[in-house]
């Protein structure tokens, strides 16, 4: 295995470039897809390899449960400075695993008790609720997906522009963006260098539902203004503690002013891929050739791990 | 095994909750939770009607007052808000649930408000 073992856990760096730059120089769609596999991919190679550093680590640890064998000295030669990384990779794998089921909990958890808040209610695909504060939430699962809506939400919007919030949630249930929601974020907490990749994700997730919106009420005007009226409304009736003051010049603008922007700038191209004589066209086949070698690498290691440890394995 | 008729038992109260609420709606007035446990006929104990009063009153989505020996119950919500004071509940019980439930607008910090304002009102033109 050699240092390849250890090549999965930093080459999520590798996607970063792209991370980056998917935001304008792709469109949302295609951003989404290709941010959230790259992700994907990336996280499950680095925990097979955190799982394969463990079980080197594991059986050095005196009163392990592991066939004797595999402490055999060329199981612990494969891995270089083995008796720390071995270690180390026990309590990182652990995090990771613990990372991981809270995040799911979570999720089931949150869409259970929401699903459970509606249940008095008529099954409606629309839930609208008497409550002041704007908010509007797509619900999926349960008997059948939710669109979840304030009354305080559709006061602050004309009509044409409430057409155009139901359009942007009715995309997110559609398309199913709570999945590449949570894959991004199970890919997080598997490896943290995917943190900007989780980020980037659900920024264009949002745009990929406000493009949608914008063919379904026929302009892009009317969800930019949707977006910014119902922003300005919802800051407007914050109850919460006062937003801390940020200085605007250092601070870069939020999601909520780029979506708005992307809006009133022109449509997206719908081509597919970049050339790859762009910076996102290069930047696109960086994260793709580390994912590649991400797989590579870990399914090597794996091998040979296997049939390092079935030559130790006396029978 | 456990689990999952916890689950159940958790939804069936949420029912209860929203039955009970309606049985005082059609009562047009004050009632006690005794006029309550015969309206539903469902064949509840008075405990699990009061234990459900006191679920709602926490919620804000009844109020009680005294009269002579017993509380009378009277609805401060109907079912829509219930619903809606269930979902404040969710909602601000979860720091992350932007994370769970795709949301239409995030927070807004101070710099960005002005920045958008700015945008729309370009884009008004």
């Amino acid at each position: 295995m050699g240092i390849f073992v250890f090549l999965p856990l930093v080459l999520p760096l590798t996607a970063w470039p792209i991370a980056r730059l998917a935001e304008q120089r792709l469109h949302p769609r295609t951003a989404t897809v290709l941010l959230t596999s790259v992700s994907t991919v990336l996280a499950l190679c680095s925990t097979v390899c955190l799982a394969l550093l463990m079980v080197v680590g594991t059986a050095q640890l005196p009163g392990n449960p592991l066939p004797d064998g595999w402490s055999d000295p060329e199981v612990r030669a494969s891995v270089p400075r083995h008796e720390i990384a071995g270690k180390a990779a026990i309590p990182a794998l652990l995090a990771v695993l613990a990372a991981g089921g809270r995040t799911l909990a979570r999720h089931a958890r949150v869409r259970r008790r929401a699903h459970r808040a509606l249940a008095g209610l008529p099954g409606t695909e629309v839930a609208v609720l008497p409550d002041a504060a704007p908010y509007a939430y797509a619900l999926p699962g349960g008997r059948r997906d939710r669109i979840v809506v304030s009354r305080g939400m559709l006061g602050s919007l004309a009509a044409r522009e409430r057409r155009a919030l139901f359009a942007h949630e009715r995309a997110h249930l559609a398309a199913r963006h709570h999945r590449h929601l949570l894959l991004v974020q199970l890919a997080a907490c598997a490896n943290p260098f995917l943190l900007p990749l989780r980020t980037a994700v659900a920024y264009t997730a949002e745009r990929w539902a406000d493009e949608e919106a914008a063919r379904a009420v026929g302009s892009r005007r009317v969800v930019a203004r949707a977006i910014g009226r119902a922003a300005l409304a919802a800051t407007g009736s914050a109850t919460g503690p006062a937003p801390v003051p940020t200085l605007p010049a250092l601070a870069a603008p939020g999601p909520l002013p780029r979506r708005v922007a992307a809006l009133l700038g022109p449509e997206p191209a719908a081509r597919a891929w970049p050339s790859l004589f762009t910076t996102a066209g290069l930047a696109v086949w960086t994260a793709a050739t580390g994912a590649a070698l991400s797989a590579m690498f870990s399914a090597n290691s794996a091998l040979t791990l296997a049939f390092l440890l079935h030559a130790a394995t006396p029978l | 095994m456990a689990e999952p008729d916890a689950h159940r038992r958790r939804r069936a109260q949420g029912a209860l909750e929203t039955r009970v609420l309606a049985a005082l709606h059609e009562a047009g007035g004050a009632v006690t939770a005794g006029w309550v446990r015969d309206h539903l006929a469902a064949g509840l104990a008075y405990t699990t009607v009061m234990t459900v009063l006191g679920r709602l009153l926490a919620k804000n989505a009844v109020t009680r007052r005294r009269e002579g020996r017993s509380f009378v119950w009277l609805p401060a919500a109907d079912e829509a808000g219930l619903a809606a004071l269930k979902m404040r509940r969710v909602l601000d019980g979860e720091q992350d649930r932007h994370a769970v439930l795709a949301s239409f607008i995030t927070a807004l910090p101070e710099g960005d408000e002005r920045l958008l304002r700015e945008l729309l009102e370009s884009g008004d033109d």
